[in-house]
């Protein structure tokens, strides 16, 4: 755990070097949150937005460590493969979790402030743990295209691959509609949106699972 | 004898290189210094030492097969590669601190007395260093979690003669205990010639001398003669000749052998550069 502890330091300490950046970034969105918030209700897009600018800044730290060939000096130490890969998708989860829960709170504060109350918490929460999971869902498909053809030659594939992924599942979808029209007829959406909280859940269980499985298998063979 | 390292039959296939069955065997309070041109196969040694690469034949660290070490094994080997360190936005405090988690052993007194001792400031980034400097770090980070196995990528690379007269200083009073080791990969062999107890010297993938740095001092020895002495001797009589300029160099395997044959003749010590240029470049 010590040494997990020392890795999720070592990516940390890649985004001190741009502190100056995230501070500015952060009073930035807080003040179009504030400014928005004076016309509309931006509880909701206030967080995701929080989400998606900060929560998907940890794919920098491949590009650091890539740059100064980390991995195989961290190799050379008392570090297993294992160890390595494990430690990034700690760090990519808890900093989209804390992204998000950053941006639910000060988006919570300044909503509350200005408009006094807020609409709808449960469903705004909701929206965002759905947010939350499609992040997942590309940092899952990320990541094992960077550890097979590296930060600079993996991004094309880490843009074609969950696109291809949502293509395949739109298919799927179409084709079921067509040959079970009636199944899709008696689908609950309101009782599944209830429910999205689990289904959440399972599904950042199961992206985060398969995608560290198959970065691993990639990572344990890779000639470093 | 007890080994600290042991290669037995390394091969690793490139498509454009082949490592051709190295052996090297690194007894407890010696140094063996691993010599050859850029491209030559050094790292690809290391690379497999470490397990990097996948490889063919048989590679133990302190009597255990390098896949079988556990992380109190590899808590005993301090590694300096070339090419390869932490992010270069880390400064020395940061570096102290990651190293604190992966070394139980890390030695915290002796890293921050050493980087006062080297004069390198505590908060610059690794970017603003020279690459004197940055190597210097690196060094300090394979000695400061007290290891028992040196493996060394051309560790004075970048390094200014004095702090290389002074690494070398220290790589001897670490093997001075009788129980740790060094091997040590570098194309600057004078470092070497103070240092090596062993020296292997390879060339395209093929070892093609494994020999005491004691023997190469006290039997081997080169002449430098015009191209009409050269006709007098016999080609059995040396091991390589090499031409520069108007001189011919001749790399001997015993100067006492070659001084009875040739006693008008004078030959002296080589040093570890002459000897690889002449078994590279000679014919």
């Amino acid at each position: 755990m010590k040494t997990i502890k020392g890795l999720l330091l070592k990516d940390l300490y890649v985004f001190k070097n741009f502190k100056g950046n995230i501070i500015f970034s952060i009073v930035m969105f807080l003040f179009l949150i504030t400014m928005a918030s004076m016309q509309i209700d931006v509880f909701t897009a206030g967080s995701i937005l929080f989400l998606i600018f900060f929560g998907m800044n940890s794919i920098s730290t491949f590009s650091y460590d890539e740059n100064a060939d980390s991995d195989k000096y961290l190799l050379s130490l008392p570090i297993t493969r294992k160890e390595i890969v494990k430690s990034k998708y700690l760090f990519i989860f808890l900093n989209s979790f804390l992204s998000i829960v950053m941006g639910i709170l000060a988006s919570l504060i300044i909503t509350l402030l200005i408009r006094g109350k807020v609409n709808n918490v449960a469903d705004s929460l909701r929206i965002c743990f759905l947010a939350f999971t499609s992040v997942s869902f590309l940092m899952c498909a990320n990541v094992p295209c960077i550890y097979k053809w590296g930060v600079e030659k993996g991004r094309m594939q880490s843009v074609i691959i969950p696109a291809l992924f949502i293509f395949l599942i739109g298919i799927l979808g179409g084709c079921l509609l067509i040959l079970f029209p009636e199944f899709y007829q008696k689908i609950d959406l309101i009782y599944l949106f209830k429910l999205s909280p689990i289904i959440c859940l399972l599904l950042n269980i199961f992206f985060y699972s398969v995608s560290y499985w198959i970065s691993y298998k990639i990572f344990a063979k890779k000639s470093i | 004898m007890e080994y600290n390292l042991e290669v037995i039959d390394l091969e690793k296939r490139y498509q454009d290189f082949h490592l051709n069955h190295i052996n090297i065997k690194l007894p407890k309070g010696k140094i063996i210094g691993f010599i050859g041109e850029n491209g030559s196969g050094k790292t690809t040694t290391i690379k497999s030492i470490l397990n990097l690469i996948s490889y063919e034949g048989n590679i133990k660290i302190f009597g255990k097969n390098n896949k079988e070490l556990t992380k109190f094994d590899r808590e005993k080997i301090g590694v300096v590669l070339d090419d390869s360190f932490f992010s270069p936005i880390l400064n020395v405090n940061d570096i102290n601190n990651l190293m604190k988690k992966f070394y139980q052993t890390w030695n915290e007194k002796f890293y921050y007395e050493t980087i006062k001792e080297f004069k390198i400031p505590c908060n610059k980034p690794l970017k603003e260093f020279s690459s004197g400097m940055k190597m210097k770090i690196k060094v300090l980070c394979a000695l400061a979690h007290e290891p028992k196995l040196l493996i060394l990528d051309e560790p004075t690379n970048g390094l200014d003669p004095i702090f290389r007269y002074e690494i070398i200083d220290l790589f001897n009073k670490f093997v001075s205990n009788k129980e740790n080791s060094i091997l040590m990969t570098t194309h600057i062999t004078s470092d070497l010639e103070h240092l090596a107890d062993e020296v292997i010297f390879i060339n395209d993938g093929d070892v093609i001398l494994d020999i005491s740095k004691k023997k190469i001092d006290e039997e081997y020895g080169i002449i430098e003669i015009f191209l009409e002495d050269l006709k007098k001797i016999k080609k059995e009589d040396y091991l390589k000749c090499l031409k520069y300029k108007n001189t011919n160099f001749l790399l001997l395997q015993s100067r006492e052998e070659f001084k009875k044959k040739y006693p008008q003749l004078e030959s002296r010590k080589p040093t570890l550069e002459e000897v690889m240029l002449l078994l590279v470049k000679g014919e």
